[in-house]
C-alpha cells in the first residue's frame, strides 16, 4: 500500500567485535588515489592558510634579503610543520573535540586562560597582518591605504555579520589562486638550479642577527598558532572518525608539504628576481618576482593574490578566535546558532577587526609591519605547541593512538627549537637595547 | 522581580531594603553551607592532630539509582608522589577549605575507580554537560557538594562566567562559593567519560520530554563522545527526528562518524525525503555503505530516490503516502491511517487509485474525519490534486503550490503517484542556508 520506512532495534556502540572493525577499517576505505589529490581536507586548508599576507612578505624578504640561502632553514620548518599539523589533525580525528574544548578539559582553569590569551594575541597579529596586505595590495592599485584600510574593515564586518559572507568568501578565494603563479614564475625566471638544490639540501645555518629575526617570523608564518586550532577544529566539523585517519594523515601531511613547497618557490622565484638587494622594501619589488610569468602584468596579478588572500584571511581569523574562546567557555551555541545576537562574541569579533585594521593604519612601512606581526606569531607559536605537544602525548586522550616514543621526542625537540629561537632573538633584541 | 519604575514611596523603600536584606542573608548561608569543589580541590588534608598529611586532589562519587544526588564515596590525597583514596568513612569534616581525617593513620592504597565512579575534578568539572531543563549544553565552572539525607552529595553545577574568573583568580578567593548561575544537579545529564553514555535515570526521563529540535540543538553543541553518548540514550525513532531537524552540516558530520551500522539505523528511520537529503550530503562510498547496511527494500526505496537531482520535484520529494481504492470505506481507510501514526505530521490526506494504480483524486483528513465510517472513499473525493512530474524544478513546485493554495503538492510518473511534496520541505529548500558559523570548506 505505502512504503513503509522499516524499524530496527537501536545497536548500541561498541557491539561490534574488535575484529569486525579492524577489518571494516582495513577494506573499507579503498579510494583511488586521485582522491588524496582532489579531495581538498582541513589539513590541506589550514596549512595553506600560511600562505596569507605575512607569509608572503616573509618569504619575499627572505629571498631577497637572503637569496637561495633560506631553503634549508625552510626544509626544517617544513618538518615542523609536518609534525604538528599532523598532531593536531590527530588529536581532533580522536578526541572528537576542538583543540580549545580539549585545553579547558586537560588543563587548569588557568592555563586554559594562558592559551587563550596566546591564541587571542596571536590572531590578533594576524589580522593586523591581513589588513597591512589589504593597504598593500590597494596601493599597488594607487589608492591610499588609510582610505582602502577601513572601507574594508567594514565591508568585511558587514558581509560576516548581515550574511553574503559565503560568496564574497568564493571570490576571495578564487582570487588568491593568483599565487599559485609562484612555482611557474620560479621556473621561468631562471634560477641558478645548482645553488637551490645545494642550499636546500646541505645543512648550513646563516648566523647572523638579521638572520634569527628573519626565521623567528619564517616559523611564526609558516607555524602558526590559527594553523593548529583551525585543523583540528576542521577535522571535528567534518565527523572524521578514527578509522579515516590514515586519509586524514596524508591530507594533513600532505597538505602541509605542498603549502611549504609553494613557500619556497616563493622564496626561489623572489631570489631570482631580486635576491640580494637587501631587506624587501615594498609590495611593488616582491612583485618582480611575478614579471617572469605577468610582465608587465606582475603588479597586478600580484595585488589580486594579496588582495584575496588578505581579505579571506581577515575575516576567517578574528571569527576562529571567537569560537575558540566560545568553546573554552563551554558556550558553543553562542556562536553557532546566533552569532549576531550574542554580545560576547560579536564584540570579540568587532573589536578584533577594528584593533586589526587601527594597527595596520600606523604610519610605518607595510612590509615591515607585516613582518613585524609575523615575528609576534613565531613568539606566541612555542605556547601553544607545547599544549599540543603534551596533549598528544597524553594517552587519556588519545587511547593507543598517543605519540609514539620516537615521535615524543621529535616535537619535544621541535618545540624547544622554535621556543631556543625566539628566545635568541629576544635575548639579541634587550642587548641591542642596552 | 518587579522590573516597573519604583516609585519614592518611604514604606516601598524599607520594604525593598527588607526583602534585599533577606536576600543576601538566604545567598550567605547558602554559600556557608554547600562546598565548592573547584575551592576544595588542592587544599590541606590534615588529621585529628591539625597536622598535614597531603593535598586533596580529587573528589570520588558514586552514581545511584535512588537519589538524584550521587553521594561522596571518597576522596583522593596526594601524599608526597603518591596518590592515596580515603573513603568518605574516614573523613572526620568536610569544610569549605580543608578535610580533616577521623584516623591518625592513613592506609595507602592505589586508587582504582570502580564502575559506577566518578572524579570530579577529572570527569565533570570543565567537561560538558547536558542541561535538561534550560536545555542547553554548557560546560561545569564549578561544582557544589553539600550534606543532604545523612550524606556529603553533589547537589548542583556552577555554570557562571564568575565562577571561571573566580577560580583564575588569587587562591585565597578560590573557596568561596559563589552560586550564582547554579543547575540543580537532578536536572543534569552528565556524560561518562569512557564511554560518553548518559549516567543518571532521572536525567533520562527529562532527555525524553525534549522536543527534537531541542535534542538536535543538543546534538549539535556536543563533542562527539558526549554526542554519540546522548544518541545512544535515545530510542531510535527519536534519534532519528531529532537528526532530521539538525543543520545539514552537523548532521553530516554525525552520520559520518557515527558507526556504519547506527548511522543505517537512523537513516532507516528517517522520513524518506530527509533521508535523502542526508545521504546526498555524504560521500558516495559513505552513501553506499549506508544504505548495504540498510533493509534492502528501504535502500532500493532510497536510492531510487537519490536518483533525482536535488533541485527537482523528486529530489525534495517523500516517498510516504497513503493510497486506498475507490472501494475501500471510510473506516477502513482510517484503520490504516492508524497505522501510521508516527508519520502523522507527514500525512495531511489520502491519495485515491484505481487497481493499475492512476490517480484518481485527493480526500483530506477532515474529510475523513467527519464521514460516516460506511461511505465509500470515493465520494469524498473534491478538488483535483496538483500534480507535478518529478524532473519540475522546485521553483515550479513553489508556483503551483502557492497558485492552489494547497499544503501538498502530489508527485506522478505516467499519473501514477510516485511521492509527495510538503509545503514545509519547499520552504526548506527555498529558504537559504541558516546562518551558522563554520571553518570554511574553501574547496570542497
Amino acid at each position: 500500500m505505502s512504503s513503509a520506512t522499516p524499524k530496527r532495534k537501536f545497536s548500541q556502540r561498541g557491539q561490534r567485535s574488535f575484529g569486525s572493525r579492524l577489518q571494516a577499517a582495513t577494506t573499507k576505505r579503498r579510494r583511488p588515489f586521485w582522491v588524496y589529490l582532489v579531495a581538498a581536507g582541513p589539513g590541506l586548508i589550514a596549512a595553506n592558510a600560511g600562505n596569507d599576507a605575512g607569509g608572503i612578505a616573509t618569504y619575499s624578504s627572505a629571498g631577497s634579503q637572503f637569496g637561495y640561502r633560506p631553503l634549508f632553514f625552510m626544509v626544517l620548518v617544513t618538518i615542523g610543520l609536518v609534525v604538528v599539523q599532523e598532531m593536531s589533525a590527530r588529536l581532533g580525528v580522536y578526541s572528537g573535540k576542538g583543540l580549545a574544548a580539549l585545553i579547558r578539559e586537560e588543563f587548569s582553569i588557568r592555563l586554559t586562560g594562558l592559551a587563550m590569551v596566546a591564541l587571542g594575541v596571536s590572531n590578533l597579529g594576524l589580522v593586523v597582518s591581513e589588513f597591512a596586505g589589504i593597504g598593500a595590495a590597494f596601493q599597488l592599485f594607487g589608492v591610499s591605504r588609510y582610505v582602502s584600510i577601513p572601507l574594508s574593515a567594514l565591508a568585511i564586518w558587514s558581509l560576516v555579520l548581515f550574511g553574503s559572507y559565503r560568496y564574497a568568501e568564493r571570490i576571495f578565494l578564487i582570487m588568491s589562486l593568483a599565487f599559485f603563479a609562484y612555482p611557474l614564475a620560479a621556473i621561468l625566471g631562471h634560477p641558478d638550479w645548482h645553488r637551490v638544490a645545494t642550499q636546500t639540501v646541505i645543512p648550513h645555518f646563516i648566523a647572523s642577527n638579521s638572520f634569527v629575526f628573519l626565521g623567528v617570523a619564517l616559523i611564526g608564518t609558516t607555524i602558526s598558532p590559527y594553523m593548529q586550532v583551525y585543523a583540528a577544529a576542521g577535522v571535528v566539523d567534518r565527523g572524521i572518525s578514527p578509522e579515516e585517519y590514515p586519509l586524514e594523515r596524508a591530507d594533513a601531511v600532505g597538505g602541509a608539504l605542498f603549502a611549504d613547497i609553494i613557500s619556497m618557490f616563493i622564496i626561489i622565484a623572489t631570489a631570482a628576481a631580486i635576491g640580494g638587494t637587501g631587506p624587501l622594501q615594498s609590495a611593488k619589488q616582491a612583485a618582480l618576482a611575478l614579471r617572469p610569468i605577468a610582465g608587465s602584468q606582475a603588479v597586478n596579478l600580484f595585488a589580486v593574490g594579496l588582495l584575496g588572500a588578505s581579505a579571506l584571511a581577515a575575516a576567517v581569523v578574528p571569527l576562529s578566535t571567537s569560537y575558540a574562546v566560545a568553546e573554552a567557555l563551554g558556550v558553543e551555541r553562542s556562536v553557532s546558532r546566533k552569532f549576531r545576537q550574542a554580545p560576547l562574541f560579536l564584540g570579540l569579533f568587532s573589536v578584533q577587526v577594528l584593533l586589526g585594521a587601527a594597527v595596520s593604519l600606523i604610519p610605518v612601512n607595510l612590509i615591515t609591519l607585516l613582518i613585524f606581526t609575523q615575528v609576534l606569531e613565531g613568539f606566541l607559536t612555542p605556547i601553544i605547541l607545547t599544549f599540543i605537544v603534551v596533549l598528544s602525548n597524553r594517552r587519556s586522550v588519545l587511547g593507543d593512538a598517543v605519540n609514539g616514543r620516537v615521535f615524543r621526542k621529535v616535537a619535544a625537540v621541535t618545540v624547544v627549537a622554535i621556543a631556543g629561537l625566539s628566545s635568541l632573538l629576544l635575548i639579541q633584541t634587550l642587548i641591542g637595547w642596552l | 522581580m518587579a522590573r516597573k519604575p519604583i516609585l519614592l514611596n518611604p514604606r516601598r523603600i524599607k520594604d525593598l531594603r527588607e526583602s534585599r536584606s533577606q536576600r543576601l542573608l538566604t545567598i550567605k548561608s547558602v554559600r556557608e553551607s554547600i562546598i565548592s569543589f573547584a575551592g576544595l580541590s588542592g587544599k590541606p588534608v590534615s588529621n585529628q592532630n591539625g597536622s598535614e598529611i597531603g593535598r586533596l586532589v580529587d573528589v570520588v562519587v558514586r552514581w545511584s539509582q535512588d537519589s538524584d544526588y550521587p553521594p561522596v564515596t571518597g576522596i583522593l590525597v596526594k601524599v608526597g608522589r603518591r596518590v592515596a583514596f580515603v573513603d568518605t568513612d574516614r573523613v572526620e569534616t568536610f569544610s569549605r577549605d580543608s578535610v580533616v581525617l577521623s584516623s591518625a593513620t592513613l592506609d595507602l592504597r592505589d586508587f582504582s575507580q570502580r564502575p559506577g565512579e566518578v572524579l570530579l575534578g577529572k570527569e565533570i568539572l570543565d567537561h560538558q554537560l547536558v542541561d535538561v531543563d534550560g536545555v542547553q549544553v554548557l560546560r561545569a565552572a564549578d561544582v557544589f557538594l553539600a550534606h543532604a539525607l545523612g550524606r556529603l552529595r553533589l547537589v548542583g553545577v556552577d555554570v557562571s562566567m564568575y565562577s571561571l574568573l573566580r577560580r583564575l583568580g588569587p587562591t585565597r578567593f578560590r573557596s568561596t562559593a559563589t552560586p550564582e548561575k547554579v543547575l540543580d544537579w537532578a536536572a543534569v545529564a552528565p556524560f561518562d567519560e569512557h564511554t560518553g553514555a548518559v549516567k543518571l535515570r532521572s536525567t533520562h526521563q527529562g532527555i525524553k520530554r525534549l522536543r527534537p529540535s531541542e535534542l538536535a540543538d543538543l546534538l549539535e553543541d556536543l563533542g562527539r563522545p558526549e554526542r554519540q553518548g546522548l544518541l545512544s540514550a535515545l530510542d531510535i525513532e527519536t534519534a532519528a527526528d531529532a537528526v532530521e531537524e539538525m543543520e545539514p552540516e552537523e548532521r553530516e558530520a554525525l552520520l559520518r562518524e557515527s558507526e556504519p551500522e547506527v548511522a543505517a539505523d537512523i537513516v532507516s528511520a528517517m522520513e524518506p525525503d530527509e533521508a535523502v537529503e542526508a545521504l546526498r550530503d555524504l560521500d558516495e562510498d559513505e552513501r553506499h555503505e549506508i544504505l548495504e547496511l540498510m533493509e534492502p527494500a528501504a535502500a532500493r526505496a532510497l536510492g531510487n530516490l537519490l536518483e533525482f537531482a536535488e533541485d527537482t520535484a523528486g529530489g525534495v520529494m517523500t516517498t510516504m503516502f497513503i493510497k486506498a481504492l475507490p472501494s475501500d470505506t471510510v473506516s477502513e481507510v482510517r484503520s490504516q491511517l492508524e497505522t501510521h501514526r508516527d508519520h502523522k505530521d507527514e500525512i495531511d490526506g489520502v491519495l485515491v487509485v484505481d487497481e493499475v494504480g492512476i490517480l484518481l483524486g485527493e480526500v483530506s483528513l477532515f474529510d475523513i474525519a467527519l464521514s460516516d465510517p460506511g461511505q465509500a472513499i470515493s465520494e469524498l473525493i473534491s478538488e483535483d490534486p496538483v500534480v507535478v512530474e518529478p524532473e519540475v524544478s522546485i521553483e515550479e513546485v513553489a508556483e503551483r503550490l502557492i497558485g492552489s493554495r494547497r499544503f501538498s503538492i502530489v508527485v506522478a510518473v505516467n499519473q501514477r503517484p510516485v511521492g509527495r511534496i510538503l509545503a514545509d520541505d519547499i520552504i526548506d529548500a527555498l529558504s537559504p542556508e541558516r546562518g551558522r558559523f563554520h571553518f570554511p570548506r574553501l574547496l570542497s
